[in-house]
């Protein structure tokens, strides 16, 4: 009955379902605590990680290990789903956002209502997440983005109360419900050109398809998932969403599951546009005979990834609300991480992937630190903030941290990631480096306004009536109301962003051989 | 062999981090890092094999020099690599001397005196890195390292308009970094140079066509050129300069201002040799008119701290101008006028700082017969002007003629333009001499007084260097030829 083969791989997935059924089993038994349904969720999250990990082969912990290893990049088609190292190194980053997002939201005032539902939504949009990751089939993959998408609805308005959550969440849904639509169809043309919504299969048969189906599939697909990772123009709801959500789910959205977007662009579009590059071929896409289709999509992804750095980068610098600065910044991260799928190189694989983990740490850190500001009453303006790197050296410093990463400042992850990732496109040499050209000056102009933060936050100072005094619901927390859960999720996040910007070696090292492995293999 | 230099890497770094957390006995630490960093510098000396009489002439040449592995990936690999050459040892002995006197001449702050001695030792850590960095990222990390500490000396310690400076010397920088990592990096992958260490990236470069070098050589030269400054890219620097403290201005003008000439002789000079032979015209035109606007724009200051500011300007054009002359004479010229440069607008700085704190004002009108109320700071007005202006035995003496020498070699009586604006400019550094301090009293507040020990201290070091190295110049010029300086450009 219980075949251990075939459940073993799926252990970490497993251990999150169970985490979330327990948080919804004593919400129906009317045990809401929030420290009792927050430790299950966030140790159901670091579990996973371990078990994850284990399969990764780091040394101490391989002995954990429950996929085969002749079973992880085995490549070739395999089925629903395959486990690749670089899905795994990706399942890490999923789960070290959600990890963050739990251990900063168990610092809530306990009257707080929904803290039950917050942590089984947050585990298992998390569970969504981690069969992203071993998407190997396209309808597989676009069901385990729906795992994603409906709690993540649902998390926007969790609190019930507050109407521009609702409004965001609705927003939210609909554009959700229309870029899931526009995937299917995509997906109901490629199968009707290949016959088969297996991807390994799909790059394999390359140009065997029916030309017209092939490119309005592809066309389709690019439009649904661009939706989801917030390129322009498909970026508007974007925007509204973080804004409106309460800030440890905007957290969540920027830094965790607009992630998977990236990952199921490696999966649908590294294969045609390999293909091409083996055989060479020219650019004939409504013509009979040989054709690739691999050139264009590299072409409409350049295309996609300039302009999506360029406006996300332009708009920033004119917002004067905190989180709608941060959110069009994530927006134009979006573009850099885009860089790396256009390029198709296993270091640009290595720079997206590194990008996607530095930015989990430093804009979901940054959000961690709105959440934490707003708890002790500061208004949503940028200028609000004036005289918050003195007053609260803490979230001020963590906070820079954060922003010198997302600039690119060396000895931050943020840094590292845009070099691998430039440094890559350069080494592709072609009209790649222009993307590198664009990136680096779009990393310029964005200086300016994580800058401009900075001199608010340091050198201002505060209006004399501004008061840093927390509310009454928060102010018996420690830190000075930020709770130990929520100053331990930032500690972390900075230590990393500084620590991995130190050292990068181990972390770049994973990164680039699961990347390898994965342009020899596929998903 | 010790590894000295990560050894004195390590003593700046645990300095600072113990400075920031040391309180109000911050200043103290501060000055043992300091004397203990000077006494690495002086060991640096003695391990160095240029001192005395080192004739061996070694291409790239670093003495001391060590590496380890820091990232290394299929397409490119990065190491920390650190060394001196005698360039980089007359720097890093500036920057030891700027930062011991930085420290004593802002004994007394109070204004987060934790915070302000931890940045400077933090500003310094960062030029001393670009000093030893013998690897292209190491080179940028340093190099961007030293912004983030200015930014917040400019900006949280500055004048009334501190906050706008900031930000524009971190924009104005931090592009031009930008500009510059891009042209290295270009010049890596082009080159196919297999690491971003010194040694392959000069033997790269050295293979490339000159036309790709002419290239890569100006994208360097902006990027080094900002941060030098060069006209029209220098308008940060009045801002900057005006409205940061006086330390703040004495690192910027005495190390910042360094980093610009000393990248573009070691990464770009040096490895670029071809292009910056084809370069030459546009180095040229841009020193000529950095030399010009500067002392224009100095001649229409009333302020002290201005004036010196635009000087400064006029000063790194003669810089450029001696590099541009491309002979190892006008690059000996130029490492030893960064050299003198970085000593004596650090003591002009000071000495406007004090003028300020004492009058109240540093505008040269407003006050004038100082004299009798404050002797010592008009000895070190005196002294330091005249320095500026090139008296023989002070420092800037043996610096400008050469400056001059290796130009007359290369352009004839266009030497003429530059000295005549340099009589110009030390006629108005006499001309505030006189106003400021000599004649009758005028504008002396009832509450003046001289400089207190401390900035006393400060300045007299200084002082004591340009006194120094005025009648011994040979001490500098032994240091400097043990690099590729003594036989460029080559065969």
């Amino acid at each position: 009955m219980f075949d251990t083969a075939f459940v073993g791989p799926f252990l970490p997935e497993i251990v999150l379902l169970a985490a979330t059924l327990a948080v919804f089993l004593l919400d129906v038994l009317e045990v809401r605590r929030i420290e009792i349904s927050g430790a299950i969720g966030v140790v159901g999250v670091a579990i996973a990680f371990v078990l994850v990990a284990a399969d990764l082969g780091f040394s101490p912990i391989a002995g954990l290990a429950t996929i085969p290893a002749s079973q992880i990049d085995a490549g070739g088609p395999t089925g629903l789903y395959a486990f690749t190292s670089l899905g795994l190194v990706f399942q890490l980053i999923f789960l070290t956002a959600a990890f963050l997002v739990g251990l900063a939201s168990v610092s809530r005032p306990s009257g707080e209502k929904g803290a039950p539902i917050f942590f089984g939504l947050l585990t298992l949009a998390t569970l969504g997440m981690l069969l992203v990751a071993i998407a190997s089939d396209l309808i597989f993959l676009l069901l385990a983005i729906e795992v994603v998408s409906i709690p993540t609805y649902l998390l926007v308005a969790y609190t019930r109360k507050d109407e521009r959550s609702l409004e965001a969440a609705m927003k939210f849904y609909i554009v959700g419900a229309l870029s899931t639509t526009l995937s299917f169809f995509g997906a109901s043309l490629l199968f009707g050109a290949y016959g088969t919504t297996n991807l390994t299969a799909i790059a394999g048969l390359g140009s065997a398809g029916v030309p017209t189906l092939v490119l309005l599939g592809y066309a389709f697909l690019i439009a649904g998932l661009a939706f989801k990772a917030t390129l322009v123009p498909f970026h508007a709801w974007a925007v509204d969403v973080y804004d409106g959500a309460p800030n440890d789910v905007s957290a969540f959205l920027a830094g965790g599951t607009k992630k998977i977007a990236f990952f199921a662009f490696f999966l649908v579009f590294l294969g045609p546009i390999l293909a091409v590059k083996a055989t060479g071929g020219a650019i004939l896409p409504f013509g009979g005979g040989p054709y690739n289709v691999g050139p264009v999509l590299q072409i409409a992804l350049a295309v996609l990834a300039v302009v999506t750095m360029t406006v996300g980068n332009v708009l920033a610098l004119l917002q004067k609300e905190m989180k709608r600065m941060l959110a069009y910044s994530s927006i134009s991260q979006a573009g850099y991480m885009l860089i790396g799928i256009t390029v198709a190189t296993a270091p640009a694989l290595a720079g997206a992937t590194l990008q996607v983990f530095a930015h989990v740490l430093m804009k979901g850190g940054a959000f961690l630190v709105v959440a934490a500001v707003a708890g002790l009453g500061v208004g949503p303006l940028i200028s609000d903030w004036k005289g918050l790197g003195t007053r609260r050296p803490f979230l001020g410093v963590a906070f820079a941290l954060m922003l010198l990463g997302l600039a690119g400042v060396p000895l931050t992850i943020g840094f590292w990631s845009k070099f691998v990732l430039f440094s890559s496109a350069v080494e592709a040499q072609g009209y790649f480096v222009w993307l590198a050209v664009a990136g680096l000056l779009n990393s310029a102009l964005s200086v300016f306004y994580y800058a401009r933060v900075l001199k608010v936050m340091f050198f201002d100072t505060p209006d004399p009536s501004a008061s840093l005094s927390p509310p009454a619901a928060t102010a018996s927390l420690a830190f000075g109301g930020l709770g130990y859960g929520r100053a331990a999720a930032i500690a972390l996040a900075a230590a990393l962003i500084v620590g991995i910007g130190v050292y990068p070696q181990p972390v770049l090292g994973a990164i680039q051989s699961a990347a390898q492995h994965f342009v020899l293999t596929g998903p | 062999m010790l590894p000295l230099i990560s050894l004195m890497l390590a003593t700046l770094l645990a300095g600072t981090v113990v400075t920031f957390l040391a309180g109000r006995s911050a200043r103290w630490v501060a000055l043992g890092v300091s004397a203990l960093f000077a006494v690495e510098v002086g060991l640096l000396f003695l391990a160095f094999p240029g001192w005395p009489g080192y004739s061996s002439a070694l291409v790239p040449g670093f003495a001391e020099s060590e590496s380890y592995a820091w990232v290394h990936l299929s397409w490119f690999n990065v190491n920390y690599t650190v060394g001196v050459d005698g360039i980089s040892l007359v720097l890093i002995l500036l920057t030891a001397i700027l930062q011991i006197a930085t420290v004593l001449y802002s004994w007394n702050e109070t204004k987060r005196p934790a915070a302000w001695f931890g940045l400077v030792l933090l500003t310094c850590l960062g030029c001393f890195g670009v000093f030893v960095a013998l690897d292209i990222l190491l080179f940028f990390l340093f190099w961007e390292a030293v912004l983030i500490p200015m930014f917040f000396i400019i900006g949280y310690w500055g004048g009334p308009n501190r906050r706008y400076a900031a930000l524009k010397f971190f924009v104005y920088t931090h592009v031009a970094s930008i500009v510059m990592l891009v042209g290295l990096l270009a010049l890596v992958f082009y080159s196919g140079a297999a690491s971003f260490d010194y040694s392959a990236v000069y033997a790269a470069g050295h293979a490339l066509p000159a036309v790709t070098q002419a290239f890569l050589f100006l994208a360097l030269f902006f990027g080094f050129g900002v941060k030098f400054p060069i006209v029209p890219f220098h308008t940060w620097l009045p801002d900057a300069h005006v409205e940061a403290p006086t330390g703040g201005s004495v690192l910027l003008a005495g190390l910042l201002l360094k980093l610009g000439g000393y990248g573009l002789i070691r990464w770009a000079v040096f490895v670029l040799p071809a292009g910056f032979h084809l370069d030459t015209p546009i180095l040229f035109f841009i020193a000529f008119l950095s030399i010009a606007w500067g002392s224009i724009l100095s001649l229409a200051q009333r302020d002290l701290k201005r004036l010196v500011a635009y000087s400064s300007i006029n000063h790194m054009g003669i810089v450029l101008l001696a590099i541009a002359v491309g002979s190892s004479l006008g690059l000996l010229a130029a490492v030893l006028l960064m050299f003198a440069h970085g000593i004596v607008s650090g003591l002009l700085f000071m000495v406007s700082g004090s003028a300020h704190h004492t009058f109240g004002t540093r505008d040269i009108a407003s006050v004038g017969g100082a004299t009798p109320t404050t002797p010592a700071l008009t000895t070190f007005a005196m002294i330091g002007s005249l320095a500026s202006l090139g008296l023989p035995a002070l420092i800037s003496f043996p610096a400008e003629f050469a400056a001059l020498l290796a130009t007359w070699d290369r352009l004839g009586y266009w030497v003429f333009l530059p000295l005549g604006i340099l009589v110009v400019t030390a006629a108005f550094y006499l001309w505030m001499l006189q106003r400021m301090f000599f004649g009758p009293p005028r504008g002396i507040p009832p509450d003046a007084h001289d400089v207190p020990w401390y900035e006393g201290a400060g300045m007299g070091i200084l002082v004591a260097f340009t006194v120094l190295f005025g009648i011994l110049p040979g001490l500098l010029v032994t240091v400097i030829l043990a690099s590729p300086i003594q036989s460029f450009p080559g065969t």
